[in-house]
């Protein structure tokens, strides 16, 4: 029933399309983040969901029932808002309890349940303080109660984190996932920030321009993006990608990087993806995929910054017009000015066409 | 020579001490951060800085001259804020202009330094255009560009990139880096984001409460924090704290769920922090012999994927912590894993938080 | 949800938690504060001056038989003393209490006339329709008008041979000849019409901000809490609007109850003292009967009455506003 499918959803406003014909399926009790930088149609498709707009064409079917003309106060979701959207001028208690009342229940029915919810939120002791000057993920999880005493079978949330200071976002991150685990709810989560969608989605679906890029695990998105955009959209930093033109070498097939020299040969399935192909490539590679290797091995690059931070160091390469990031570990003892040879783990290189930027995969 | 010395500094609103007695020395050239929660005095040292504020007690000098009676106009030191507090109705250019009209300038000499600034932050391609069509970080270098063109001694930043999204603030701060060496100015920085405080300073000072808790290179303080407090804000995820005793053979942490076979650990030692990225984390085989006496079992409670590393987080004893591992481990939730760390790795610390030498 | 244990307050520490306060030598905010005063006391002294100045020169004159007949300059009125002899007139002043009875029915059905249909046209205009703006500007207008001319207008309206007569005689199909102005009960509804038919777009301008200042995302949880749209209209949207509809409210039982221009034009407060208001009756008292002596003792006696209002409704409003939406 709370399965959620997208079919050929289009939204325009005016001569503007928000969303280019989107098909998404999402399963009963999954968490799927739709992920992209602004503008790029999430938020659109769920406030489509959520029945606060109307598609311009396409449908929304929750399981087999198509949402066409249901208003959104009978869909059944549960939304969460970017600020929260708590009734400031009532308590924790009849934001709760709002729901059910509007709904006309006993108010016996209303403190029974009120009572459940506060309880698994840990809000018991704060049920009769105004919602007006509650901490942000006190607020989040009144929120997420004034809708999940609805029992609703969907769960949008739309950038819940995005108000949140960068050191309390981990904190209400693993708070949310737990929420979710508990309700077992379908959830949609909109957001901008890869990180967390990598931390917490089942599956994500990657936007740009009102069109939906790739849809997978965070994993399979991170390891094999479709496209360019996606290959640089996730991961911090993104990934590296080199231009240059697919070649034969006396042992097999190479990238000819042009003044960066060639790349390592390349593994046996990118190399026969590659064999038909015509015209600029973009060689691609994870930068904490990079290793460093003998001289005449790898790219030879020199460092132009070195910034750690924590665990890690990102070494910034670069040689003319190309740049580089490389991820290590902090004992690299790599200084500004040094020439590092790196290359790619051979089984994490990706090679996308240079003119229509898609991933080149074998078959 | 623009360095800035604070000496006993101490400054109170009413009741409450924004900052209390502050000694520190920004040295000249360099790119000095502070960091610390909200309100624990980061913008009050901003102010006293330029001038906004005069200290209760305590002396501060830049270049070596005693300012804290001195005007904010006659200590030459520029501010980019945090709104970046650029003139819309005005080009980037008269936007850059402004400061050097203002006091008078001649015509020809604003041309040129007009020039100079635009040329090292590679502005000359936007100068016409209004702010309202320029993208974030061509704002901000926009308002550097403004603040720079007087040449002050020192400049100031209020938390300048923290409106941009996270991918554009990645690069952003490297390109802060790169135009304070090149200009050889020295700058504070204040921000809220600890990546990017530990990926810009030179040094940073750590802040609470109005007191400075650290200062030190950003390694220096990651590496050898000097109590729970500073070790908890720098890092992510956060150092695991736990509180330990002594046991046989070391010290036992997380009711002995974490053994730390180290001989010369301080006696008066009640927690132990362990960075994530220090837990050695391997599959729990045979009661985990194969791995020496020092792992224990530990249950695998959540795993993160960030990609090109996964936080994993453990459930050992009563007690909750993650590991940062490298990779993608084939890890999930509820297995069963052995962990360890080495001893070298680890940080002791005392009945008050602070850190223990060994 | 055992995780769920670090609550903000840790992790941010604020610096009220420092415990740290300052006995010794007064911060300088404090300083700054005391030479401020200092610099503003003689405005103070002269705005404290103007205000208070005809107040008490109306206390002294009150207790006084001042008249222009007296042939007294006001600052001898003092040989006129005729010690508390107004205010024990003014309690058995019939005509004053009827005029104030009637000043209050004239209240009591057109600020809430006014502010109902204020609040409905205001949730009209909230949403978006063809031509709002044109039905926006012709709504205004009669804020515009300057009261005297509203006066005239209704004057001439209400006539036995006028328009409001002429309608309702093609409504009835016979004609209608009422003499609107002329009757007792009458005059006061047409006075009544007058007054809401200009006040009500003040009621609507300030219920629109106030209305368009109800957050939206708070509608729209509402919303999809399944609230109704009377439900949401009663539990997020008049809550919200508590403080603009009691500023709003205050400003109208205040200007309503000085209402005189307008009636004036229409009726002079007739037929006889039909549509007699307080303003009417002092009117009539300073220049027909030139007992000045008492009107002063009325004026105040007024003008303690809207205090008490007034104070009310800024403690309520002081209370809402704690309260931030």
């Amino acid at each position: 029933m709370s399965a959620i499918h997208l079919q050929n959803l289009v939204k325009k406003f005016g001569d503007f399309t928000a969303l280019k014909t989107m098909d998404l399926a999402i399963a009963d009790g999954e968490f799927m983040a739709l992920l992209g930088p602004s503008g790029c149609g999430k938020s659109t498709t769920m406030n489509m969901i959520a029945g606060m707009e109307e598609p311009t064409g396409g449908r929304i079917l929750f399981g087999e029932r198509d949402m066409a003309g249901v208003p959104m106060g009978r869909r059944g979701v549960g939304f969460v808002f970017q600020n929260y959207a708590i009734f400031t001028h009532m308590t924790v208690r009849q934001n709760l309890a709002y729901g059910p009342r509007m709904r006309g229940a006993a108010k016996a029915e209303i403190d029974r349940r009120v009572g459940a919810i506060a309880e698994m939120l840990q809000l018991t002791p704060l049920l009769d303080r105004k919602a007006d000057r509650l901490s942000v993920n006190i607020l989040q999880r009144v929120a997420i109660g004034r809708s999940a005493i609805m029992e609703p079978a969907i769960f949008l949330l739309d950038e819940p984190l995005s108000n949140v200071d960068a050191a309390f976002r981990a904190v209400m991150r693993t708070e949310l996932k737990q929420l979710q685990r508990q309700f077992r709810q379908t959830m949609v989560y909109v957001t901008h920030d890869q990180l967390e969608a990598m931390t917490m989605a089942d599956r994500i679906a990657v936007m740009d321009h009102g069109v939906l890029q790739q849809v997978g695990t965070p994993l399979e998105v991170y390891n094999d993006p479709a496209n360019v955009f996606v290959a640089r959209f996730i991961g911090a930093p993104g990934m590296n990608l080199l231009k240059g033109r697919p070649a034969e070498s006396d042992r097999g097939l190479i990238v000819d990087l042009g003044p960066l020299g060639i790349t390592p040969l390349l593994p046996g399935e990118l190399a026969a993806a590659l064999r038909g192909a015509r015209g600029d490539v973009l060689y691609g590679f994870r930068p904490e995929q990079a290793l460093l290797v003998p001289d005449g091995q790898g790219l030879a690059m020199r460092v132009s910054f070195v910034e750690r931070i924590g665990a890690r160091t990102i070494v910034h390469l670069g040689q003319g017009e190309a740049a580089v990031k490389t991820v290590f570990d902090n004992d690299v003892g790599l200084a500004i000015g040094d020439v590092a040879v790196v290359a790619p783990a051979a089984s994490s290189v990706r090679i996308f066409d240079a003119a229509t930027g898609l991933a080149m995969k074998a078959g | 020579m623009a360095d800035i010395v604070f000496r006993n500094v101490t400054k109170r609103y009413g009741g409450t001490l924004a900052v209390d007695d502050a000694s520190f020395t920004v040295n000249d050239n360099e790119f000095f951060c502070f960091f610390g929660p909200p309100l624990s005095g980061k913008s009050t040292i901003l102010r006293l800085v330029l001038g906004l504020e005069t200290p209760d007690s305590g002396d501060i000098l830049i270049g070596g001259k005693l300012v804290n009676t001195l005007s904010p106009a006659g200590r030459n030191v520029a501010m980019v804020f945090q709104n970046l507090a650029l003139f819309p109705h005005m080009s980037a250019l008269d936007n850059v202009r402004f400061p050097l009209v203002e006091r008078g300038v001649a015509e020809a000499e604003i041309g040129t330094r007009v020039a100079d600034v635009a040329a090292k932050l590679h502005i000359g391609h936007i100068l016409h255009k209004p702010p309202a069509q320029l993208s974030g970080g061509e704002r901000q270098r926009v308002a550097i560009a403004r603040a720079l063109v007087r040449d002050p001694n020192a400049y100031l930043m209020d938390d300048p990139i923290s409106a941009l999204d996270a991918r554009l603030r990645e690069e952003t701060r490297v390109e802060l880096k790169r135009i304070q060496r090149e200009l050889g100015k020295t700058l504070i920085y204040v921000t809220h984001d600890q990546e990017e405080a530990m990926s810009v300073a030179d040094r940073i000072a750590i802040l609470e409460h109005g007191r400075i808790r650290q200062i030190g290179a950003p390694a220096e303080i990651y590496d050898r924090p000097a109590s729970t407090y500073v070790a908890r804000l720098l890092g992510s995820p956060m150092m695991n704290i736990l509180k330990s005793a002594r046991g046989e053979g070391g010290v036992e942490a997380a009711e002995g769920t974490i053994r730390i076979a180290d001989k010369t650990a301080p006696a008066d030692a009640v927690e132990i922090g362990l960075r994530p990225e220090d837990i050695k984390v391997r599959p729990w085989v045979d009661g985990g012999r194969a791995d020496g006496a020092s792992s224990r079992p530990a249950r695998v409670f959540e795993v993160e994927p960030l990609g090109g590393y996964t936080v994993v987080t453990l459930e050992a004893g009563q007690a909750r912590l993650k590991a940062l591992l490298r990779g993608q481990p084939d890890i999930r939730p509820d297995a069963m894993v052995a962990i360890s760390c080495e001893p070298a790795r680890v940080h002791y610390f005392g009945q008050s938080g602070g850190a223990l030498a060994r | 949800m055992s995780a769920v244990t670090g609550t903000i307050s840790e992790d941010a520490p604020t610096l009220e938690d420092d415990g740290k306060t300052v006995q010794a030598r007064p911060a300088p905010r404090d300083e700054a504060a005391r030479l401020g005063f200092r610099l503003t006391l003689p405005a103070q002294v002269l705005v404290l001056f103007i205000s208070a100045f005809p107040l008490l020169m109306q206390l002294y004159i009150s207790v006084t038989d001042l008249s222009p007949l007296s042939g007294l300059g006001w600052w001898n009125a003092w040989s006129l003393w005729n010690s508390f002899a107004n205010y024990t007139d003014l309690a058995a002043d019939a005509r004053f209490w009827s005029a104030l009875k009637r000043t209050a029915i004239v209240m009591i059905v057109c600020v809430p006339a006014e502010f109902l249909l204020g609040l409905a046209l205001a949730t009209l205009f909230a949403d978006d329709f063809p031509g709002k703006r044109i039905f926006y500007s012709i709504l205004l207008m009669p804020m515009m008008v300057v009261p005297a001319v509203a006066g005239y207008m209704f004057f001439m309206l209400f006539q036995s041979g006028g328009p409001v007569n002429d309608i309702l005689s093609s409504l009835t199909g016979s004609p209608v000849t009422i003499a609107w102005l002329s009757d007792p009960t009458l005059a006061l509804i047409a006075v009544m019409v007058a007054d809401i038919w200009q006040w009500t777009p003040l009621m609507f301008l300030i219920l629109l901000a106030g209305l368009v200042g109800v957050p939206e995302d708070q509608i729209k949880a509402a919303t999809l809490l399944g609230a109704n749209p009377w439900q949401r209209f009663v539990t997020i949207v008049l809550p919200k609007m508590k403080t603009i509809i009691i500023i709003a409210l205050a400003i109208r039982v205040i200007e309503n109850f000085k209402i005189f221009d307008t009636l004036y034009i229409m009726t002079g407060g007739g037929p006889g003292v039909a549509t007699e208001t307080i303003s009417v009756y002092i009117y009539k008292l300073t220049t027909q009967d030139l007992i000045w002596g008492y009107v002063a003792a009325i004026a105040l006696a007024i003008l303690i009455v809207l205090s008490i209002v007034a104070v009310f409704a800024m403690k309520r409003m002081a209370r809402a506003r704690q309260v931030p939406a």
